[in-house]
């Protein structure tokens, strides 16, 4: 009887646990904790796994939940025909503008309002028609067009139809063509520069070196870092360009230079751009500290993890290596692997108050006048230098 | 004219003596502007491709042009006006004198919602409709072009090369087509959509929606909405209003400040009282003096 009892009590315990469990986990996963407001996908109050109700073109501010597709899963040329009647379908290389628009909002320069997961196409949100009840939202032939021409006049400060579109006769005469279009043509690969000297007059200093693949890779810059909301119309103006076609580069003014410099340098002086002569790359014996080989390849922010201060550190080991002693050090790393008597020493008793860049002591074990180099703890190993 | 000049008359003496219940009347059903129909013109998406002249033209068979004369991009910087042969034209402008920005702007009759046209067309001819439309009936006008020199837009335009029945012309809002439940043919082609047909307390909504959402496109004014009195048609642009052909204008409606004057010197028939008194008072001094004259 009493063996019953204990064991139903178990089970309720047992019962009692898991509803606990659960109770947690549905708190800590309610979606409804997040700042997301259901009724922006979901077209009932209370959709269930089986009757999820998405609405079909739901209505995302870009600030909430964007849907960023890599470009390789983009599609390569469209022929948007949905609506041609006058002209042939237009012959939309998508992989160009998607590349081009890498350096700006991405995807949603043109996908405003995508949900999460898939992309959808522009039809299936504007449909052919004008909605009455939706002044806000244009049909198709709006849609596209608003999104087209808004960057395209940009450029080339035209509006020509025949700049997308053929006739659907075919019979296209060729003065009415703008050759110099980008459709069609593959965009060259842009190749960073190394390092860019300006050389300006300004009463801080004249030159200013900016050295833009450190920044790219060492410093782990993103393009759309300091390339913010650039589209074709920044190189590409056609009213400014050469007779070559090649593009001309628009001049960004002082102001403009400094507000994408300063995202970063905000705290630094003139002089930290500023010269009267062209610097030297970073490089971090100038702060006084050599990289040995096992830190020199690290992101700098892999120590200095404080975002856009890099702030000076304390150099010895245990300011970053705080939780390592001899239990867990693989000491062979340094290029001399202990034998099994010295393994099982202390760090501190060689190694005085921790300094590990000081020369390594004997004296706390051996009385007898010896140095490490010529008695070693254990053995040198020939091929530290490329571990 | 088919009126006759006594019926006018008769007319315009009843018209006189039931002026003043008329004007109660008329501020009693007010008519409601939030739900006639408007347009709102987004200059920002407008690319002067000409299709709302070109359908336009084709709607009201205005000229003898051709789909591809109305291709040529170079006129759009000769600032034309609404004529008699179309009733829409699209010109450029640019943001300010040293801007070389071009956007464009369509213009015709803006249908204002307290027509000064139509408070000086002494006959009647044109009229402001419930749903927002300013029509004009030919039967009625006798061309006098009051309405002319009233627009603040100076948008009616007249027939000067017809000598038998001249007409004054103008945008007509698509009226049919309204009727049938189209949107007008400017609306229609636009291929951008920068013209957006609907009720103009909703297109008023959506134009500050636009200016809220994207502060850096627009210039933070609806032009229509407030001036003279209001407008069913409505702009948006990138720039000050004052860059673009569109007058600065006040936003008291200006038959609200002529009709106060004229009807206020009318009220209660205190000048033809006051004139009749003032002659009476002359006959009599007049006479006194006569009478004076012959006693001496």
């Amino acid at each position: 009887m009493r063996c019953r009892l204990l064991q139903s009590t178990t089970v309720a315990g047992i019962l009692f646990l898991i509803s606990i469990l659960l109770y947690g986990f549905a708190v800590a996963f309610n979606p409804g904790d997040t700042d997301l407001n259901c009724a922006e996908c979901h077209s009932c109050e209370t959709p269930t796994a089986q009757d999820r109700c998405l609405k079909s073109c739901p209505s995302f501010s870009m600030t909430h939940v964007t849907a960023d597709h890599n470009l390789s899963e983009a599609p390569g040329t469209i022929f948007l025909d949905y609506i041609a009647d006058e002209y042939q379908a237009v012959r939309f290389d998508h992989k160009i503008h998607a590349d081009m628009a890498e350096m700006g909002l991405k995807c949603a320069t043109c996908h405003h309002y995508s949900p999460p997961g898939r992309i959808p196409a522009c039809r299936e949100c504007h449909g052919g028609e004008a909605n009455p009840n939706s002044l806000r939202q244009p049909a198709l032939k709006g849609a596209y067009h608003r999104q087209c021409i808004s960057c395209h006049r940009e450029w080339s400060h035209d509006t020509k139809c025949v700049i997308c579109h053929l006739p659907a006769n075919g019979s296209l005469s060729t003065d009415s063509y703008d050759s110099t279009d980008i459709l069609g043509i593959s965009h060259p690969i842009i190749t960073e520069p190394v390092k860019k000297v300006y050389h300006i007059s300004c009463d801080e200093g004249n030159v200013v070196t900016f050295y833009h693949k450190q920044h790219v890779e060492l410093y782990g810059l993103k393009c759309a870092n300091c390339h913010q909301d650039e589209n074709c119309s920044y190189c590409h103006d056609l009213a400014k360009s050469s007779p070559e076609g090649s593009p001309s580069v628009i001049a960004k003014s002082p102001e403009e230079i400094h507000a994408t410099c300063n995202n970063c340098h905000d705290n630094d002086n003139c002089d930290k751009c500023h010269d009267s002569r062209e610097r030297p790359p970073f490089s971090h014996s100038m702060t006084g500290w050599e990289l040995n080989q096992f830190h020199e390849n690290l992101d700098c922010r892999a120590c200095h993890p404080t975002g856009k201060k890099i702030s000076r550190l304390d150099n010895s080991c245990s300011s970053c290596h705080a939780g390592w002693d001899q239990s867990n050090f693989e000491h062979s790393v340094t290029g001399l692997r202990l034998d099994e008597i010295h393994i099982e020493a202390d760090c501190i008793d060689c190694h005085m108050e921790l300094h590990y860049e000081k020369t390594p002591t004997c004296d706390n074990c051996h009385d007898d006048d010896i140095n490490h180099k010529e008695t070693p703890p254990g053995t040198f190993l020939m091929k530290a230098k490329s571990h | 004219m088919g009126i006759k000049r006594r019926d006018f008359l008769k007319l315009a003496g009843v018209a006189s003596t039931s002026l003043l219940p008329d004007l109660a009347a008329a501020e009693a059903c007010a008519p409601d502007f939030d739900h006639s129909f408007g347009v709102l013109v987004d200059t920002t998406v407008c690319i002067g491709c000409r299709k709302c002249e070109w359908a336009c033209d084709q709607q009201n068979n205005l000229s003898e042009l051709k789909k591809h004369d109305f291709e040529d991009k170079t006129i759009l910087k000769s600032h034309r006006r609404p004529s008699k042969d179309a009733f829409t034209v699209v010109n450029s402008f640019t943001d300010g004198a040293a801007s070389d920005k071009i956007s464009y702007m369509k213009v015709q009759c803006m249908h204002c919602n307290d027509p000064a046209c139509v408070s000086a067309c002494i006959v009647g001819a044109l009229q402001k409709c419930p749903h927002g439309v300013v029509t004009y009936d030919a039967w009625k006008c006798i061309g006098c072009r009051y309405c002319m020199v009233a627009c603040p837009f100076q948008v009616p335009a007249y027939e000067y090369d017809n000598a038998l029945d001249p007409q004054v012309k103008k945008c007509t809002f698509c009226m049919e087509r309204i009727h049938d439940g189209q949107p007008p043919a400017c609306v229609e082609i636009c291929p951008a959509e920068a013209l957006t047909f609907g009720k103009r307390r909703q297109l008023i909504d959506l134009a500050h929606h636009k200016i809220k959402k994207n502060p850096e496109r627009y210039y933070d004014h609806v032009y229509g909405e407030y001036e003279v009195g209001g407008t069913s048609w409505m702009y948006l642009a990138s720039t000050e209003f004052v860059n673009t052909e569109l007058p600065q204008l006040p936003a008291d409606s200006m038959p609200d400040n002529t009709e106060k004057i004229q009807h206020g010197i009318f009220k209660s028939f205190i000048p033809p009282l006051a004139l009749y008194g003032l002659l009476g008072l002359i006959m009599h001094s007049l006479r006194n003096d006569k009478n004076q004259q012959e006693s001496e």
